[in-house]
């Protein structure tokens, strides 16, 4: 059975465009204009995925409210944002929402597709209760890190991070101690249009995700004018 | 700035101060108008004591009768003259209480030594109705009257022979008697015995025996009415020496040996003339009439003595004494011309004449024409002398003289005066100092808005407050230009904030239609696998990305303080963290040689690493592009005092100077043409980042000219408040090393 996945853009060009494009890919999506529109489809249906565009007409925040609203319905469900600013990546970073991911403006839609089955996989991954031990699991010192269900954990605790935080860490911790171009991290955020900037941003998070747990965290070191290492303690 | 000219005049006080200098004009005005006010009063005293003069002429008018009492000819006659007494005469024989002036005024009668027998010396002196003698008289003994004779002869006595009222000749005897005290009888014609029997009371005296036994004294009184309105009379010693015989031996008269005249001339003042003036006489004023021989012959009230008043405050004196030394400076400048020219210069100048004013004003008087004079009669006092002739049948026979004190004019003047100085001093000083304070308070009100307002705007021009706190709630002209310099700058900030929200609202705006293009596109290659291939595609994608990147750059820079305000400095050291970004420069950049030169010692600053690696990539992109070919790009790091400094030099074209003014301002791009992706917005950051961390930057070409050489300096760790001037100390230091 096609997944089940719901549109919110108020823009009606691009939302056409992404349920073209969506639908192509075998899904079966339900597209909507506004906040109020999106919460009568819920009301209907909750689908498995939502893509969520932050600012709905006039509603600066809609996609949040949306998302929060979601959350509540269904703790699980993947979202992925589509937002338009960095400072909105710490915003969302800020909210820890849950199981999220997100896209700036322009959209690859190759990206999004991705990102799609991305997330609808490690929902199943993660609510296979009986899951063995994955082999995509991986320790690097006191870091575990489940590919598949993109969960990370540091000594034994876990961390919520994004899905493209997670594939920035992902590809820092691939060669321990190497430095890892920004280049590559940039590759790695599968966006079009990153800077250093976004990658500084997106390291800033993840290291302050870590020293929440444990304030004396200090694996990833930057590599000035380079990129970043990732360092074993 | 060009238009940051010197630009100085006097300052608000100063102005203000000299205005205030016009009220000098007070004083000045104040001055003229009182030396007016003197002149109208002196003046119209003179007019007023003129037109007495006149009125009291007018009585005499006419009137030569009263003048006529007195022989036209005065030298036909011995005169007698009548001193005006001062004070009351004691009848006591001593004629010390007659004052000095009298001791000077005997007449000698008798032998032409003096020292004869029965010669006597005269005094006469009139007051008070009453006309008094006193006789120094040789005499080797004194005849008393005996009371046992009928006759009054036969003993020392005293004619008197005068014209009684009535015309008929008057006769009486003064006899002595024994108590020393004199008697008067009216006598009939042999002079022997008494006409009535009894003594007249109204003449008294006394009798005082010298103390050189060779004479006696005498001092009588005799009325004046008694002598008649002529006021003539004679007078006669006789001597008896012998009691028992009781013959005369000798007698001296005051008439003139070979004298026709019975009488000699008493000159006195005319007493009907002096009753008519003294009705009129006045309280201050001296009233003087004068026959045309220039004899007073009547007189009455006299000058008020200058009132003397010391019992002032000290400070006052002082202040009088002070105004009495410049007063003559003063006037001068006030008037231009000195004071005694306008003071006493007036009566001279009638004809040039420096004469007693006094004789000027009768002699111009007496010559017919009426006058009045100041005469200073000394330091302190003037009088004004106003003389009026009279005249009778076309012929001037006297004059009358009014004189007065101007004493109450004058004081009245000086203490106008000083009083106008007092105040004009005070008031000078009180509206000098409200003038200063009110200028004061206004420059610094001014000021003050000034610097607010020009702190408003930071030396980028940027807007840092949208409002002005001082003098806002001002209801004057200030508070008006504060005001409307606050609702400026508020209405520049509105307009500013939309600016700065522009390029977000533009790649909200430009990045949804965006969005629709890019996915269209995805899209139609998608449906069309055909097409996919295209290199129109290609360049429409390629045409995306770029207008993506171009909104995306120009947002961050519009938002780049924003974020720098969210970010969280840490302590680094910039050396490691330059010596591992140069290290790496050398990966991305390949085919480039970069040199580090260290600071050999911890540059430690409080930043943010990122966005001190923003800045230097920014720097070193700059450099790339501008480098020379197979030359170093050397980046230094240099640590003073405070201050830490960051050099990137490459070698190259240089910058002119007002290239070098603006390279770092926003969308200011000096690469041309074929660079498009450039907006000018990286030294902007470089900029912006810099100084949000408290430093600041600065292009230098290098000292060969070969190249530049972009400084940025940060302040040490621990040394932020340490204020900006020292780095541009530390940068002068380099600029110049």
């Amino acid at each position: 059975m096609a997944k089940n996945i719901v549109i919110v853009e108020d823009d009606p060009d691009q939302r056409s465009n992404y349920m073209d494009a969506i639908s192509k890919k075998g899904y079966a999506v339900r597209a909507f204009g506004s906040r109020e529109e999106a919460l009568g489809g819920f009301d209907e249906a909750l689908p498995d995925l939502a893509i969520l565009d932050i600012i709905l007409g006039e509603e600066v925040d809609a996609g949040f409210q949306l998302c929060r609203e979601l959350l509540t319905r269904a703790p699980n469900l993947p979202v992925i944002f589509l937002t338009e600013r960095i400072n909105e990546i710490d915003k969302i970073s800020g909210l820890r929402l849950g199981a999220w991911d997100y896209l700036p403006k322009p959209i690859s839609l190759d990206y999004l597709a991705e990102r799609i089955s991305s997330l609808l996989r490690i929902n199943e991954v993660r609510s296979d209760q009986d899951r063995k031990e994955s082999s995509s699991e991986k320790n690097i010192g006191f870091l575990a890190l489940d590919q598949d269900a993109l969960l990370v954990a540091w000594r034994d605790e876990r961390i919520d991070l994004s899905g493209t935080e997670f594939r920035m860490l992902a590809k820092l911790v691939r060669m321990p101690g190497h430095a890892v171009s920004y280049e590559t991290l940039m590759n790695a955020t599968m966006q079009s249009l990153v800077t250093n900037n976004t990658i500084n941003t997106h390291m800033r998070n993840i290291r302050k995700k870590f020293e929440k747990i444990d304030s004396k965290f200090s694996c990833i070191k930057s590599e000035y004018g380079f990129g970043y290492r990732w360092l074993d303690q | 700035m060009a238009f940051k000219l010197k630009i100085r005049g006097p300052r608000l006080g100063t102005k203000l101060a000299m205005m205030g200098l016009t009220l000098l004009v007070i004083p000045w005005f104040s001055y003229l108008q009182l030396v007016e006010m003197e002149r109208l009063l002196i003046q119209g005293q003179s007019q007023a004591q003129l037109l007495t003069a006149e009125g009291i002429s007018t009585l005499f008018n006419g009137r030569e009768d009263l003048f006529n009492d007195l022989p036209i000819n005065v030298e036909d006659f011995e005169p007698l003259y009548a001193l005006p007494l001062q004070s009351t005469i004691r009848l006591d024989g001593d004629a010390e209480d007659w004052g000095e002036d009298a001791q000077k005024s005997y007449l000698q009668f008798g032998s032409a030594l003096g020292n004869s027998d029965a010669d006597f010396s005269l005094l006469l002196g009139e007051r008070d109705e009453y006309l008094y003698v006193h006789m120094r008289v040789q005499d080797q003994s004194i005849v008393y009257r005996d009371s046992e004779y009928l006759r009054l002869d036969n003993a020392d006595h005293i004619r008197l022979n005068f014209i009684r009222t009535d015309g008929a000749d008057g006769r009486v005897t003064l006899v002595f008697q024994e108590s020393n005290v004199i008697t008067g009888f009216p006598m009939d014609e042999q002079w022997r015995y008494s006409a009535t029997g009894n003594a007249d009371n109204r003449i008294q005296g006394v009798l005082k025996p010298s103390p050189d036994a060779d004479g006696f004294f005498a001092e009588f009184r005799v009325p004046l009415d008694l002598l008649g309105s002529r006021t003539f009379f004679g007078m006669t010693f006789i001597d008896v020496d012998d009691v028992v015989d009781r013959e005369v031996v000798a007698s001296t008269q005051t008439l003139p040996p070979t004298e026709k005249q019975n009488f000699n001339l008493v000159v006195l003042r005319t007493p009907e003339v002096r009753k008519i003036v003294q009705g009129l006489g006045y309280a201050g004023a001296r009233i003087l009439v004068i026959d045309n021989q220039q004899r007073v012959r009547a007189e009455a009230g006299s000058v008020r003595p200058e009132s003397v008043s010391d019992a002032e405050q000290s400070w006052l004196t002082l202040i009088t004494v002070w105004f009495d030394d410049i007063r003559p400076w003063f006037h001068q400048l006030v008037t231009g011309e000195t004071l005694d020219q306008s003071l006493g210069g007036r009566a001279s100048a009638i004809d040039g004449v420096v004469d007693n004013p006094a004789d000027k004003a009768i002699t111009i008087s007496l010559g017919g024409e009426p006058i009045a004079l100041r005469n200073k009669v000394s330091e302190t006092q003037e009088l004004i002398l106003a003389a009026h002739p009279i005249i009778s049948s076309d012929e001037v026979i006297g004059t009358v003289i009014v004189e007065q004190n101007i004493d109450d004019i004058l004081r009245f003047q000086r203490s106008a005066l000083e009083q106008v100085l007092l105040l004009s001093v005070l008031s000078l000083f009180a509206i000098f100092i409200a003038l200063i304070a009110f200028a004061g308070r206004l420059a610094w009100r001014i000021r003050n808005l000034r610097r607010e307002a020009s702190s408003a705007i930071d030396a980028r021009g940027r807007l840092k407050k949208s409002q002005l706190f001082s003098e806002i709630r001002a209801g004057d002209e200030i508070g008006d230009l504060a005001r409307s310099v606050s609702n400026m700058l508020e209405k520049l900030n509105q307009h500013n904030t939309f600016l700065e929200s522009m390029p977000r609202t533009l790649r909200h705006e430009i990045n949804n239609p965006l969005n629709t293009l890019s996915t269209s596109l995805q899209n139609l290659a998608e449906e069309h696998p055909d097409i996919d291939q295209s290199k129109y595609l290609a360049s429409a994608q390629r045409g995306v990305n770029r207008i993506g990147s171009i909104v995306q750059n120009l947002a961050d820079a519009a938002n780049l303080e924003e974020s720098l305000e969210a970010e969280e400095l840490e302590i680094i050291d910039l050396d490691i963290l330059l010596s591992s970004y140069v290290a790496n420069c050398s990966l991305s950049h390949p085919g480039i040689n970069f040199a580090y030169r260290g600071s050999n010692k911890p540059a430690n600053a409080l930043v943010s690493d990122f966005r001190i690696e923003q800045l230097m990539d920014k720097v070193i992109d700059n450099a790339v592009d501008f480098h020379r070919r197979d030359t170093p790009i050397r980046v230094q790091l240099d640590c003073f005092r405070d201050t830490l400094q960051i050099s990137v030099a490459n070698r190259g074209p240089t910058l002119s100077k007002e290239v070098r003014k603006s390279v770092f301002d926003s969308m200011v791009s000096h690469r041309g043409q074929e660079n498009r992706l450039h907006f000018g917005l990286g030294l902007y950051v470089v900029r912006i980042i810099a100084e949000h961390h408290g430093g600041a930057v600065n292009a230098l070409n290098l000292q060969d000219d070969t190249g530049v050489a972009f400084l940025v300096q940060l302040p040490l760790a621990g040394s932020r408040e340490r204020g900006e001037d020292e780095m541009f100390r530390t940068e002068r230091a380099v600029s110049t090393g």
